[in-house]
């Protein structure tokens, strides 16, 4: 049975993988809106902050050159960095899709194996629901991208870029699955609703 | 509290003026989601008092000199519209009033959120009052709490707040414009549901000795119970909308 739980609710026991769960006088209390899975103990948001992790693809857009490195806004507190001898020549503006190297003790964000972006379309959704967007194993994005031909990359820091195919109705998918993340049943429903209206 | 020599009878057959129990609430309407463009949001309708809250952040804080390394500044803006209120606050320019709430609304605030995990950041809460009708604080904490949870920031509970008053000798909850400014005390409290810890008193006028005080707040705990709920059901209905169209 699943369970929308609010911040201040107890958990019976602590979830595996939580970071949005603190302990408290020996109760689990979520901190953020979530659902909770009584049957496998897992607990994961809906609603939530982006925070960096190593190793994950994060999408961007260049905010400034500087002499030896780039500025690199992430739409969120943190700030991602671009050392200039690692990478390609790059412009304030650009868009580039990154993996993070490591994060700093200024809580910057460095960023490495930088490749740049151009044309296509740039949308944010929550960071909570990325994992939604991508599938078990890829597969919810992998319909999508088959659907539409578009050329999708998703950013763990809810950034997805688009090119290419139809790319008014891979929006639609994405922003459909954002919305009803919560529910089961929805790799179905997106399957069906890309294959009606395929030109 | 106003310095009229007339005061007027707030109290009669036992009933207020608008027809309530001591201990009963106005109507109390919370939606979330109002406002797109910000992280979170709510829309509280309480009483006559019709107030928006919106939340933005964490982002970076700026200007640079008002980050904390350790922790995450709140910057609060409490305002109300020059069109809310019958009388006064005919201008919207924060005056004395408004940044005093501003402040302890930030200072609930302070106490909720886990800030520690957002060093150099800032969070933003905007409170407007669009329409008052006395406990605009208090409706004001309440609805700011629903957008902070719907924006997705991490906190120990979700608070909520009321307001307890004293008109002739009786306690009175949940006061209007009229008895907030003819009553003999006013004691918004802003408490945290799950340990029923008070994270924000104030006190105009006063109270008989600490027996009417622990009365008033049991008073606030079981009012609680049903602001607490509502909060609940307005942060739950977008999702288990979603849920029943798909059952």
């Amino acid at each position: 049975m699943r369970n929308i739980i609010l911040p201040g609710e107890a958990l019976p026991k602590m979830p595996s993988r939580a970071h949005e769960v603190i302990e408290e006088d020996g109760r689990f209390i979520a901190t953020v809106i979530g659902m909770y899975d009584d049957e496998k103990g897992t607990f994961w948001p809906l609603e939530g902050v982006w925070y960096p992790m190593r190793d994950e693809i994060v999408i961007g857009i260049v905010e400034e050159a500087k002499l030896n490195s780039y500025t690199v806004n992430l739409n969120s507190l943190y700030k991602g960095i671009i050392i200039a001898k690692y990478s390609s020549k790059l412009f304030a503006g650009d868009v580039i899709e990154a993996q993070v190297r490591d994060l700093d003790e200024t809580k910057t964000v460095v960023l490495m194996h930088a490749r740049k972006l151009s044309g296509g379309k740039m949308m944010s959704i929550k960071p909570s629901k990325v994992h939604r967007i991508l599938g078990r194993e890829d597969t919810m994005i992998r319909e999508i991208t088959e659907g539409t031909q578009s050329m999708i990359n998703v950013g763990m820091n809810g950034v997805i870029w688009i090119k290419g195919g139809d790319v008014q109705k891979a929006t639609e998918a994405i922003m459909k699955i954002e919305e009803e993340a919560h529910t089961s049943g929805l790799t179905e429903r997106i399957k069906s609703m890309l294959s009606n209206n395929k030109v | 509290m106003s310095s009229s020599r007339e005061k007027p009878i707030l109290i009669i057959d036992g009933k207020r003026l608008d027809g309530r129990s001591f201990d009963q609430l106005r109507p109390l309407s919370i939606t979330t989601n109002v406002v797109p463009n910000a992280d979170g949001s709510a829309f509280i309708e309480w009483g006559n008092n019709k107030i928006i809250a919106a939340v933005y952040g964490p982002k970076e804080a700026l200007p640079k000199h008002t980050q904390d390394p350790e922790r995450a500044v709140i910057k609060c803006r409490y305002a109300m519209s020059p069109f809310s209120s019958a009388e006064e606050h005919g201008s919207s320019k924060p005056n004395r009033r408004a940044i005093e709430i501003s402040k302890i609304t930030k200072e609930v605030f302070e106490n909720v959120i886990l800030i520690d995990e957002f060093p150099g950041g800032e969070i933003n809460i905007y409170v407007d009052v669009l329409q008052s009708d006395g406990g605009t604080r208090a409706a004001g904490i309440t609805a700011a709490a629903a957008a902070v949870a719907s924006a997705g920031l991490p906190m120990r509970d979700i608070p909520y707040a009321v307001s307890v008053g004293k008109a002739d000798g009786h306690l009175i909850l949940d006061m209007n414009k009229i008895e907030d400014n003819y009553s003999d005390a006013d004691v918004p409290m802003t408490i945290c549901p799950r340990t029923k810890e008070i994270i924000l008193l104030q006190m105009d006028g006063s109270f008989d000795g600490s027996k009417e005080f622990r009365e008033a707040y049991s008073m606030v705990l079981k009012a609680g119970e049903e602001i607490s709920r509502i909060q609940k059901e307005a942060l739950k209905e977008p999702y288990t909308k979603i849920i029943d169209k798909y059952r």
